[in-house]
């Protein structure tokens, strides 16, 4: 059985309210959502909260899973990616970390040429980024991991809003034609 | 989605979702067409896979082991108890020997056959409630499998003829009122089962000084004497 076949029949035991094959899929997935999470937040604490709001969602929601759709660690990651975000935007004007005190995290990040085990579509998607314009392929980048607004990473960079959206959504749009 | 994009209408706004790079406003509009419009979910999916294989790319983190017990009391908030050793428990002590997440993929083969019982352990969740100096005030302990809360003095604070009110705060919620107490002999009073579910690790306890009878606006208003966070034992 595959790794994403296993996946589909955990949730799909979970999704029929079986809690031991719910704690296999965490055991699983659970180190993976979590790093995606803390990129994002930069705060322990915080990120397991989110992650645990992931998890009792994707109980709730495991019987709705499609595997046509999605395969369930995308599934999965992307509960994961749009709970670290939303809880990043509930933040609103409280303090964001410091880049210095952001230091205390570990960077969690592994260079593309490090991705030994990376998949072919890994492979081809850093490939296709790596043929865009350095700072257009850093703001799709940074968005992803990073979890910002288009207009926060405007003022980082200092372009108008309307030059990083486009150089983000232009990129990715080529990306897609490069992989196709 | 290829030549002829409309990058300033609906195939941007798909970019921009399976992004995240808007607003909290903005993605909770773009999350409600997605639940309505199945042409533009399906392109915002299209951009997720696109972009999903970026997460090889960020460092699996183990988080503790106390997400997972948080996790099962949400879930699982009634546990039955006194659940005989079954086929599962016994899998899950050699689990625990093999260690290493390979095993996973085994205990799952196996588990296909044998579907298996699955009791949760009965949680207790302690807090100890103290004033703002480090001073114990009481001892709450929290038994999931019975959903009471057993309140223990630990030290005097004068309550000024003012009537202890006990509080849960959960994540960013406003403080939900647990009932009033009585610090001097706090065992005589229950509080109602159905205020007590999902109790979760991480919560805080707290006491604040309400008018007699307690707070009349369903939120604390008088001096909180004492805190304390819900941890699992």
């Amino acid at each position: 059985m595959s790794g994403s076949a296993m996946l589909v029949t955990l949730l799909d035991r979970a999704g029929a309210g079986d809690t031991a094959a719910f704690k296999n899929l965490y055991d699983a997935t659970s180190a993976k959502l979590f790093g995606v999470i803390l990129r994002i937040l930069n705060e322990r604490g915080e990120a397991e909260d989110v992650l645990q709001e992931v998890y009792t969602t994707v109980w709730r929601k495991a019987a709705e899973f499609d595997a046509a759709r999605a395969s369930p660690i995308t599934w999965m990651a992307t509960i994961a990616r749009n709970r670290a975000i939303d809880r990043l935007r509930a933040r609103g004007s409280r303090p964001t970390t410091a880049l210095d005190a952001a230091a205390d995290v570990p960077d969690t990040s592994l260079p593309a040429d490090q991705l030994i085990d990376a998949s072919d579509d890994a492979r081809r998607l850093h490939a296709a980024l790596d043929t865009l314009d350095a700072r257009h392929a850093a703001a799709i980048r940074s968005t992803y991991f990073e979890g910002l607004t288009y207009e926060a990473l405007a003022v980082r960079e200092g372009v108008p809003v309307g030059t990083l959206k486009s150089w983000v959504r232009r990129g990715l749009l080529r990306m897609q034609g490069a992989m196709a | 989605m290829s030549a002829g994009s409309d990058l300033d209408g609906d195939d941007g706004l798909a970019i921009d979702t399976a992004l995240g790079a808007l607003s909290r406003d903005a993605l909770r509009a773009a999350e409600a067409r997605m639940a309505s419009d199945p042409v533009f979910r399906a392109s915002v999916e299209e951009w997720q896979r696109l972009l999903a294989p970026l997460d090889e790319a960020t460092a699996p983190v183990s988080p503790s082991p106390e997400v997972w017990s948080r996790i099962m009391s949400v879930i699982e908030p009634a546990p039955r108890v006194a659940a005989k050793p079954s086929i599962w428990s016994s899998l899950n002590l050699w689990r625990g020997l093999a260690g290493a997440s390979t095993a996973v993929a085994a205990v799952t083969a196996i588990l296909l056959i044998a579907r298996p019982d699955t009791p949760a352990a009965p949680q207790l969740l302690v807090a100890n409630l103290a004033s703002e100096g480090g001073v114990s005030l009481i001892t709450a302990t929290y038994d999931a499998s019975r959903e009471a809360i057993i309140l223990t003095p630990a030290g005097k604070t004068d309550d000024a003829g003012r009537t202890p009110e006990l509080w849960v705060i959960e994540g960013d919620n406003p403080p939900r009122s647990l009932g009033t107490i009585d610090l001097a002999s706090p065992e005589s009073h229950a509080i109602p089962a159905e205020r007590l579910k999902g109790l979760k690790p991480g919560s805080t306890l707290a006491i604040s000084l309400e008018p007699k009878g307690g707070s009349k606006t369903g939120a604390p208003t008088g001096p909180v004497v004492a805190t304390g966070k819900l941890t699992g034992i």
